[in-house]
């Protein structure tokens, strides 16, 4: 559920109120349901000269998705109350600054009409070492310009960008599935994010977005509840077999999830020194296999660094970071081909936060180790990313009192705090097969909040 | 000895996969808001959860509850119904004072073995908290006359006839219908005639609270409670307790028993009060290895007795007494094969009385028909991992506690040594009835 | 009433039916206070009271066994306990004691003890030929005690004998010299085992709530007022209520139970102390003659003994025994 300010702003009298006292105006972001459009209208595709190509291969692949997609705008010129869905800004093949002019205008023209929900999303090429400058600088560029669209979007649109590495093609599995998750209502809380996409298999078949993780079999910590039970429903309805794992002491809300997604509770807590056998034994002895590893679990214990005590800090470190380089270690040390680990990070880790040194202290770190995992999944053809949540609706953020909460929650370009789901949803993409390319990567969900990178 | 059959081969073995249940708590605390179908269903939905039986439609479940509203006369399978189960899974209710939970479980078990089901569960529940309180005598009959009334008149009537003290209502009560004395009172009459002394009970006590507190701290428990109603251990739990400690609680029992009778029954060498739910899960081979579960251990077999205390020839929580020779008998075993005993801890002086009869010679000859003495068991692996004193005793929940921590000790035995296994299962209950089972790792 | 002819030297009454307990109460309660020892001690009238044709077919007498059963937890059956013969019977024995020859008051007579053999089972609808009288005057160090017989015949055979015993305080038996015999009196009952008596360890508890002797004297219509309340017993020098004796003895035999007893037994009872109402009494109910194997049935022979006394004390109120006999061979 939308915050109550939110909902208040979008109904009725205080609708209106709020529009004549030209209150900030958070917008009810669109959601994924089943069966639902990808888009919420029709996707303009646009490139540069050097990108007709690769836009071309793009605009293929939507309509093979069943959306409409337009190579033009000028049809819609004259019609007032037409709406884009999506506008999608190819810049693969742009050498130069100066020839990117024609294509961010003939995007930028259609902003005004951009439908609420609506996306923008570029795909480009990652500066890369070699890069001529001008080569670099142009590519670069496109990272700045995003953001501050990103920015200039009202009414729920977002805008992301797929970054292409390492000569990925566009119409690989990864880069196909990047901009897919930027479109779809998955990814509502998803604001201002570069997400680097490196080289992957074939695309999927159309048949594969329906459940995704059919036939997998997910491990999610701290599943009990909030994020982390949001992550184990959403995979589940991807198709994974879930188990959800927690400490004993949870183990009520936790058999509640298990028995709703399907999966089996397992009872642990992430820091004894076995976590990993116990994890890999269950989940190939009751399941036969193991494919998906969510480290969700955490916890806070914030104090001023000066109040600190070992206590304290070191339980954060224990179960927020120690705990998934030791799970990590055993897993990659039993030689588990073809995993797909995916942590939480924090915007807190990114940008620091008062009375929350430990906490920032792992959730940095996470972030730290899944850039230095990545090759080592890498070689058992697996992949590490991570997941930098913002302000996330949930029992432990109800805890903050009433000003501080507020503030927290209109410091986005989404002007409000996320849902578990939308975490969940980035995770699930990130542990989908067809985001095998995207890898050591830390992606935000929070709505392109003010704090941080 | 008379009974001792020679084995029969049953067609095929029952298995241990696991069991559940939640944390016990101390009448009147935690659970005092939850009835048995709340706490049963929590116990059935934490299994379904560890084995992901989620839409499973088992063999059966068959469970029940000692103290039991009316309302309740299906509680079992409006658990069922009320569970992520399959509501095709048949369910009934079984009802053996404190050995419903074993009774329920050798119920299953024979029809697994018998190949009529592949899976079950069974289990029980019991609050004190939540227990049924009835009118008293003459307003229930009252008001049946009432009922089948036809006039006004004659409706009202029969309420002319009660008296003020009529109107209190009849809490139920753990007095022996047939003796007018509480299972307290008739252990303290076991334990005066065997002669046990408060030391030796508040030893078992001791053992029992420092047994639970450490399988707890070496999360022994982690994959058999789930916690329930915010509690997540037994509250009855006290790892800190003393001999110091217990030798100063007053007797409670046997307070006015003669001479040479000294009163050494306290609460802390008797189980107390308890509410909780257990549930455990059984299956043929072939149906664990289709669901890829592990199985703990093999329910090897059981033997109930009852005894006649009545007249006090026997006391009342002697009938294990009687059960487990023929039991052992029958399995070619003797006390020395068992690695685990789990004797339910209705009081600590049961347990000890039970050992006391098995080492004496002429109490054995004369009343259990063995040529002599039973034998003597090693107190080191007498509950190793706590019993009822320790963890509370919820009538109905107690026998799905102890198979499920006898299946699980005896599969780490097995894997620590690459030998088989035993457990011995062993409960008295109220009527002067007993239930005993082999466990043994599979 | 007529005439019959003499057993034993006594001379045979037939009454028409079952005497009223109610209109003998008042008659005897008249004549308690008229009835004083005198000189030249105790004689017994020379009588047979025969009551020809007692039914038990009727509802009333259905109803009635249903609540003595209900009352005293025999479980509900149309075989009568022997207790119930007693109280069925015990008109025709009051009958007799309030007669005016009778020299012993009714009211203020101790019962110490009783024994009732139930030769063969007596069902609901047969019908009874109910006979009493009273024998056998001997000294007691407090009085003298008298046995007051009562026998049921079932078609002609004897079915069930009851012999109730009571103590009248200061009477003396006639021609007997005072008191001088006093210590001879009891040669079963020696007097160390009424001063030094140890409870065994107890089987059972009973909590007799104050309306116990209320409930007893409806089913049984022993009114009795020493047994109807607090008040009414004070007024005969208790300072309570307190309970029948045949309830408790009652009790005692439908706890041993009609398995165990069997369908002839002997049934006996002795008392002590009076039980106090309210109160509480321990209760031990014991086999004797050997142990039972699993399996096996009980010997013949073997009989049990109960006792009651107070919990925690020494007070003792009653002991019993009741032993299964030989039914007599079918004809």
């Amino acid at each position: 559920m939308a915050d109550k300010y939110t909902q208040a702003v979008n109904t009725g009298f205080t609708r209106t109120l709020a529009k004549r006292l030209g209150l900030p105006r958070p917008s009810l972001l669109r959601r994924h349901t089943p069966g639902a459009p990808l888009t919420v209208g029709p996707v303009l595709v646009v490139s540069d000269d050097a990108s007709v190509a690769d836009a071309d291969v793009i605009a293929k692949a939507l309509l093979g998705w069943d959306l409409d997609v337009r190579r033009s705008a000028e049809s819609t010129a004259g019609d007032e109350h037409f709406r884009w869905g999506a506008v999608v800004l190819v810049l693969t093949g742009a050498q130069t600054p100066e020839s990117v002019s024609g294509a961010v205008l003939a995007a930028g023209s259609t902003l005004r009409r951009l439908a609420p929900n609506g996306r923008v999303v570029t795909v480009s090429r990652a500066p890369e070492s070699g890069d001529a400058p001008a080569v670099a600088a142009t590519r670069a560029g496109v990272e700045g310009f995003l953001r501050s669209v990103a920015k200039e979007l009202r009414a729920g649109a977002t805008g992301n960008a797929v970054q292409l590495t390492g000569g990925a093609e566009v119409d690989s599995a990864s880069a196909l599935a990047a901009v897919r998750f930027f479109l779809s209502a998955k990814s509502a809380y998803v604001d201002g994010q570069v997400l680097p996409v490196g080289p992957s298999g074939a695309a999927v078949d159309t048949a594969y977005w329906e459940r995704p993780l059919e036939g997998k079999v997910a491990v999610v910590t701290g599943a009990a509840r909030g994020i982390g039970a949001a992550i184990a429903k959403t995979l589940a309805r991807d198709g994974a077999t879930v188990v959800v794992v927690d400490v004993p002491p949870a183990g009520e809300a936790l058999t509640a999830v298990a028995n709703e997604v399907k999966g089996t509770a397992l009872q642990l807590d992430v820091t004894a020194p076995d976590a990993g056998a116990k994890i890999l034994e269950h989940a190939t002895g009751r399941h036969g296999r193991l494919d998906i590893v969510v480290h969700n679990a955490g916890i806070l214990r914030d104090k001023l660094l000066a109040n600190m005590d070992a206590a304290k800090w070191d339980s954060v470190i224990a179960v927020n970071l120690a705990s998934q380089l030791r799970i990590d270690e055993y897993l990659l040390g039993a030689g588990v081909e073809g995993l797909h680990i995916v942590s939480l990070a924090s915007t807190s880790g990114i940008a620091g936060n008062k009375g929350q040194s430990n906490y920032a202290f792992s959730k940095s770190g996470v972030i730290g180790r899944t850039a230095a995992t990545a090759p080592l999944v890498a070689a058992l053809n697996g992949t590490i990313n991570a997941v930098a949540p913002g302000f996330i609706e949930t029992d432990m953020t109800r805890s903050i009192p009433f000003a501080t909460r507020e503030v927290a929650r209109r410091l986005s370009s989404l002007l409000q705090g996320g849902q578990p789901v939308d975490v969940a949803e980035a995770i699930a993409f990130l542990a989908s097969p067809a985001a095998a390319g995207v890898n050591g990567q830390v992606l935000r969900v929070c709505g392109q909040n003010l704090v941080g990178k | 000895m008379a009974t001792n059959q020679p084995p029969t081969a049953a067609p095929r073995d029952a298995y241990i996969v696991g069991g559940n249940r939640i944390p016990f708590s101390r009448a009147g605390k935690k659970y005092v808001n939850a009835s048995n179908q709340e706490m049963f269903t929590a116990a059935l939905e934490g299994l379904v959860a560890r084995f992901g039986l989620q839409g499973e439609r088992l063999g059966e479940v068959a469970g029940g509850a000692v103290l039991k509203h009316s309302r309740d006369f299906n509680l079992i399978r409006e658990s069922v119904l009320g569970s992520s189960l399959s509501a095709q899974t048949p369910a009934y209710d079984v009802q053996q004072a404190c050995a419903t939970g074993l009774e329920a479980a050798i119920a299953v078990t024979n029809k697994i073995r018998l190949g009529q089901i592949e899976s079950a569960i069974a289990g029980g529940t019991d609050t004190v908290s939540d227990a049924p309180i009835a009118v008293s005598e003459r307003l229930r009959k009252a008001l049946l006359e009432a009922n089948h009334a036809k006039t006004l008149g004659a409706r009202i009537r029969p309420f002319t006839r009660l008296k003020p003290a009529d109107l209190a209502p009849a809490s139920p009560s753990t007095s022996e219908p047939r003796t007018g004395l509480s299972m307290g009172e008739h252990q303290a009459i076991t334990t005066a005639k065997w002669g046990i002394a408060r030391e030796a009970q508040d030893e078992v006590a001791l053992n029992s609270h420092h047994n639970l507190a450490r399988a707890w701290d070496a999360g022994f428990f982690d994959d058999l409670v789930t916690p329930f109603r915010g509690l997540t251990r037994d509250d009855n739990l006290r790892g800190d307790t003393s001999l110091e400690k217990l030798s100063k609680l007053k007797p409670v029992f046997g307070l006015k028993l003669p001479e040479p009778a000294v009163p050494t029954m306290t609460a802390g060498n008797s189980t107390p009060l308890t509410d909780g739910a257990s549930a455990v899960l059984f299956a043929s081979r072939e149906w664990a290895d289709a669901h890829d579960l592990p199985v703990l251990a093999r329910f090897v077999d059981a033997e109930t007795a009852a005894v006649d205390f009545v007249h006090g020839h026997e006391g009342l929580l002697m009938a294990p007494v009687h059960a487990v020779p023929r039991l052992l008998a029958r399995n070619g075993l003797a006390l020395e094969d068992i690695d685990f005993f789990e004797i339910h801890e209705a009081f600590a002086s049961t347990v000890l009385t039970t050992f006391a009869a098995w080492e004496d010679e002429e109490y054995c000859r004369t009343e259990l028909g063995l040529d002599g003495a039973f034998g003597k068991v090693d107190r080191s692996r007498l509950n190793v991992n706590g019993s009822s004193l320790a963890a509370g005793h919820p009538f109905a929940a107690t026998g799905g506690r102890i198979i499920a921590t006898a299946a699980k000790l005896v599969a780490a035995r097995a894997a620590e040594t690459g030998r088989p296994a035993r457990a011995l299962i062993s409960v008295c209950a109220a009527g002067g009835l007993g239930a005993t089972a082999i466990v043994e790792s599979a | 009433m007529t005439g019959g002819p003499a057993s034993d030297g006594r001379r045979v009454e037939d009454l028409p039916g079952l005497p009223g307990l109610g209109g003998l109460y008042v008659k005897g309660a008249a004549a308690s206070a008229t009835k004083r020892p005198r000189p030249g001690g105790v004689t017994l009238p020379a009588v047979t009271y025969r009551v020809p044709g007692v039914a038990t077919g009727d509802p009333a007498t259905a109803a009635r066994l249903r609540a003595y059963q209900d009352l005293v937890g025999e479980p509900a059956s149309d075989v009568l306990p022997a207790g119930f013969l007693h109280v069925l019977v015990f008109p025709v024995a009051t009958a007799l004691m309030v007669r005016g020859d009778f020299p012993l008051p009714l009211l203020g007579m101790v019962h110490l003890r009783n024994a009732i053999r139930m030769l063969r089972p007596v069902r609901l609808g047969d019908v009874l030929e109910v006979r009493a009288w009273a024998e056998n005057p001997r000294p007691h160090r407090r009085g003298v005690q008298v046995d007051v017989v009562a026998e049921a015949d079932v078609s002609g055979e004897l079915a069930w004998r009851g012999v109730s015993t009571y103590l009248a305080k200061g009477f003396q038996v006639a021609g007997a010299p005072g008191s001088a015999t006093a210590e001879s009196a009891e040669p079963s009952e020696p007097v160390e085992a009424r001063d030094f008596w140890t409870p065994p360890l107890p089987t059972g508890r009973w909590r007799l709530d104050a309306g116990t002797g209320r409930a007893y004297g409806a089913v049984s219509g022993d009114r009795n007022p020493i047994h109807m309340s607090a008040l009414s017993a004070k007024a005969f020098g208790f300072p309570k209520a307190i309970a029948h004796g045949m309830y408790t003895a009652a009790r005692a035999l439908a706890d041993v139970g009609p398995a165990h007893r069997g369908e002839a037994y002997e049934w006996t009872v002795e008392f002590f102390r009076p039980v106090l109402l309210p109160g509480t009494v321990d209760v031990a109910i014991r086999r004797t003659g050997g142990v039972v194997h699993p399996g096996e049935r009980p010997a013949s022979g073997s009989s049990y003994v109960y006792d009651g006394w107070r919990p925690g004390k020494d007070t003792r109120h009653f002991t019993g025994t009741v032993t299964p006999l030989p039914l007599p061979p079918k004809e």
